[in-house]
């Protein structure tokens, strides 16, 4: 290991320590840590009950389409990919827009560390909380709904999650540098939740949209990550068996990571031609 | 009396002004609902299509109209977000910016300026569901009848003991430290409750009570009445009734936590606090 | 401007203002636990009386208690102990009729709307000031000109510079014609130039016959716009009198500081300063040498002999000046304590 990437993951750790203890400030956030990884799924739970209506007819139209008469755990593991793809966006996604409005981007620029440190940084922290958030949906599936999950399919889910890291924070660095370079945050932040939302399947199969739907749905990586943990927690798959899915989603996230260091670096050396580092 | 409305219709005009110099902000009224609740509702619900038919929400509520049942829902949604993000979080907002002692400091009574924020946010929010109901009904094949104007004084009714309401969840605005939570929180269980997005009688039993409690249930349960034919909570009468009820009561309430919160604060100096 | 009843335009008596340091949970306040929390006197015991037409000064270091003054006189806040009376009204019986007759300037360029224009922000205060319509654009376009801003008024405030802020929210102040106005530390952050233009702004105001109460740590700009003054420290008003009248409670002309390298006789040679120059006022280390200032009616009388002490006590003199006595020296005088420590 040379000095410098010692140096550079020394300060990824400073990185991570610093998000952690800007979240530590507010605590009552950490009560929305408990409270939407299970309210949100529950209201479309209760929304799933009244479009079925008591009707056996209704419930079975639901399970031949989604493969799972489960339909709590259907829709909690959709909302759970949603949150994380939500505190992904609000958090490595805007991190570096908030340090350009606060002043402390060229502060950060012009230190030694790697730009990557400055990119990826926040991910490092964040992931543990999606971790957390993951675990209390798993809890509340199995606690208020006694959906089975064996420890051998909670591992293949964490298994999931892992390989779905690089295309979602890949998505986070990609978006955290369009922010940078255009400035506009809470509203861009909506409509990529909202196109994620509408063709990820987090609330529905896929198979409900139209064949262009469908095709643009399979060009994000959220629809794998939501497919799979379905897949692994409801239907008992393997890994093995969903291999393909796997590897499209690997392959997914190198390119976006790629593609987002890419544009960084360009974004980057645009805001030192132009002045814009320090600029909001 | 007619300096304090002006003074309030100057600070919805002002909200409005700003709005208006946020144009991808302006889009999102009209698009987040659509994409963050509407979309995913309908086609949620269109996984339970039994024959193209929603079978199972007629059993529950007395529709098949599945368009027309979120898409009104919506309407009082967004009500309720109106009432809590911009009404009372709004107070946050002009503490962070620091605009609201200089507010404070003009003759202008605070309860007043707070009412001129849930003006601006009930015309923004209703202008956004008069587009998405027209959406509706033309791109979802929402079948809404013109007896949905009998429900108008409803939303009315509804409107004003939301304001009560908002000038209550002001007041916790203005003494916590970091709001957002509470705010996102309860607006999202209001909602919920007010069978926004489903019928409340599939809630479990206890948690019923607490709906029947809500004006906003009985604006939402009236408007898809009229408009679709559902089959509403109680009697209609009865409705009406309580929703007058709700307006008479909540402002008053809501007001005096409001004016009694504001001369803690004079008291214990936190106006330009953030 | 119509002027209200005659009587001064401000008068406090006995104005104190008690906070809690620390914070008291949830679960104390419903466990009924008593409250352990350190209570502190920002302001302790102001009594004041500013005449109407002058334009009356407080200064004082960050923390005496300057803006905590001023937010009770603004009605933001409400004393713990006290009375005051604004234009003839209780602050705390009579709010709004204070509010009515009264501009202020507590914040800086952050309380305005910087997506609106100055038209549109100084509009929208005009409403909440109650400024009849008919009178509305008149009053705005007067403030816009008394500040110098027209010519800008239909910029959005976010190009606008920090000086040109700062002299929109005086603007904002000036919209209910006020007789009145209470200004807090309005020239912080401006450039020497911003400030000039910002003073001069104020003697105007004083020109159309209003009064201003003004906060500030600058001693400079006290001194220059001020008729009277008040000193505060700690929650205290420690002097008050006309510019002048305060730097002659020191009994001096002239201030002298000498920057002397000294050595381990420091004790020694401050003994020999205090007698030729009758006492010192300020004493302190610095960088290996030692500053001293003194108060004197005559540096010319004093200079040599402090050259005589510092060649007996085989210490070099580095460096003399000689300054005019300062608000700053009278400030010294009482508190033992700079402005800007």
């Amino acid at each position: 290991m040379t000095p410098d990437l010692i140096a550079d993951l020394r300060a990824f750790g400073a990185a991570a320590m610093k998000e952690w203890r800007l979240l530590r400030r507010y605590p009552a956030r950490m009560f929305g840590f408990l409270f939407w990884p299970i309210a949100l799924p529950l209201a479309y739970v209760y929304q799933a009950r009244g479009y079925a209506g008591g009707s056996q007819a209704a419930v079975e139209a639901f399970a031949q389409r989604a493969g799972t008469a489960e339909i709590a755990g259907f829709l909690f593991l959709g909302w759970a990919a949603y949150m994380w793809l939500s505190m992904i966006l609000w958090g490595p996604g805007t991190a570096l827009r908030e340090e350009q409005v606060r002043g402390s981007l060229e502060a950060l620029f012009i230190t030694p560390a790697s730009r990557l440190v400055v990119l990826f940084g926040p991910v490092v922290s964040q992931i543990l909380w999606a971790l957390w958030m993951f675990a209390v949906v798993g809890g509340a599936l199995v606690l208020l709904y006694g959906v089975p999950i064996s420890p051998l399919a909670a591992l293949r889910a964490v298994g999931v999650v892992m390989v779905a890291v690089p295309a979602l924070y890949g998505l986070g660095a990609l978006f955290a540098t369009v922010v940078l370079r255009f400035g506009e945050v809470g509203a861009l932040v909506q409509v990529v939740r909202g196109l994620f939302t509408v063709f990820c399947g987090m609330t529905f199969p896929i198979v409900i949209l139209p064949e262009w739907g469908r095709a643009l749905a399979l060009a994000l990586p959220p629809t794998y990550l939501i497919g799979d943990l379905r897949s692994v927690l409801l239907t008992s798959s393997n890994l093995v068996s969903l291999a393909p899915s796997l590897v499209m989603m690997l392959a997914l996230g190198i390119g976006l990571c790629g593609f987002a260091i890419v544009a960084f670096r360009r974004t980057e050396r645009f805001a030192r031609r132009g002045g814009s580092l320090a600029q909001y | 009396m007619t300096l304090e409305l002006r003074a309030a219709l100057a600070v919805a005009r002002k909200e409005l002004q700003i709005v208006r110099r946020y144009p991808l902000q302006l889009i999102n009224e009209v698009a987040q609902p659509l994409y963050q609740f509407l979309l995913p509702s309908l086609l949620l619900g269109a996984t339970f299509y039994v024959g193209g038919r929603a079978i199972g929400l007629q059993a529950s509520a007395g529709t098949e109209d599945l368009a027309g049942y979120l898409f009104l829902g919506m309407v009082v949604g967004g009500l309720v977000a109106a009432v809590f993000w911009d009404m009372a979080f709004g107070i946050k907002r002009e503490m962070d910016a620091g605009t609201l002692e200089p507010m404070w400091l003009t003759p202008t009574r605070p309860e007043t300026t707070v009412l001129g924020r849930a003006l601006s946010g009930l015309a923004l929010s209703l202008l956004a569901s008069a587009i998405l109901v027209a959406v509706g009904i033309l791109f979802f094949g929402a079948a809404i009848a013109g007896a949905l104007l009998a429900a108008v004084p409803a939303l009315l009714l509804a409107s004003v003991s939301m304001i009560g309401v908002g000038y209550g969840i002001a007041s916790l605005v203005m003494v916590m430290r970091d709001p957002n939570f509470m705010i996102d929180a309860t607006s999202f269980t209001f909602s919920s409750l007010s069978g926004v997005a489903f019928p409340v009688t599939v809630l479990p039993a206890f948690i019923q009570p607490i709906c029947y409690l809500l004006p906003t249930t009985y604006a939402v349960d009236l408007l898809r009445y009229y408009a679709l034919g559902t089959r509403p909570l109680l009697a209609p009468g009865l409705e009406w009734a309580a929703l007058v009820a709700f307006a008479a009561v909540s402002v008053v309430l809501g007001l005096r936590v409001f004016l009694r919160t504001e001369h803690r604060m004079r008291v214990q100096g936190t106006t330009g606090q953030y | 401007m119509t002027p209200t009843n005659g009587g001064p335009a401000i008068e406090a008596v006995g104005l104190v203002k008690e906070f809690e340091r620390g914070r008291r949970t949830i679960w104390q306040r419903l466990r009924r636990e008593p409250d352990r929390r350190e209570r502190f006197r920002a302001v302790d015991g102001v009594d004041l009386r500013v005449d109407r037409g002058e334009i009356f000064g407080v200064l004082g270091p960050n923390g005496a208690g300057k803006t905590t003054t001023m937010k009770m006189l603004a009605t933001l806040l409400e004393p713990t102990i006290g009375t005051a009376r604004v234009l003839g009204f209780d602050v705390v019986r009579d709010p709004r009729e204070v509010r009515r007759r009264m501009g202020a300037v507590l914040s800086d360029g952050r309380s305005l709307y910087w997506k609106l224009t100055a038209r549109e922000n100084l509009e929208y205060f005009a409403a909440l000031y109650h400024v009849p319509p008919a009178e509305q654009r008149a009053r705005i376009a007067g403030a816009l000109t008394a500040v110098k801003l027209d010519d800008r008024a239909d910029d959005y405030v976010e190009r606008y510079s920090t000086g040109m802020r700062q002299r929109l929210v005086l603007a904002r102040a000036l919209l209910p014609d006020p007789e009145l106005l209470l200004l807090d530390e309005p020239t912080v952050g401006l450039d020497p130039q911003a400030s000039r233009d910002l003073r001069d702004r104020v003697r105007d105001l004083k020109a159309q016959g209003r009064t201003v109460l003004l906060t500030t740590h600058y001693m400079e700009e006290a001194d220059q716009l001020c008729d009277r003054i008040a000193i505060v420290d700690h929650g205290r008003i420690v002097a008050l009198d006309t510019p002048a009248g305060l730097k002659r409670t020191i009994a001096a002309t002239e201030v002298v500081h000498l920057e002397i390298a000294a050595g381990a006789t420091d004790a020694a040679l401050l003994g020999r300063l205090e007698r030729a120059a009758g006492s010192l006022a300020r004493q302190e280390r610095e960088d290996g040498s030692l500053q001293v200032t003194v108060h004197v009616r005559s540096a010319r009388d004093f200079v040599p002999l402090a050259f005589d002490a510092a060649h007996a006590e085989e210490a070099a003199i580095r460096h003399v000046e000689v300054v005019p006595v300062t608000l700053e020296d009278v400030f010294i005088s009482l508190t033992g304590r700079a402005l800007r420590e």
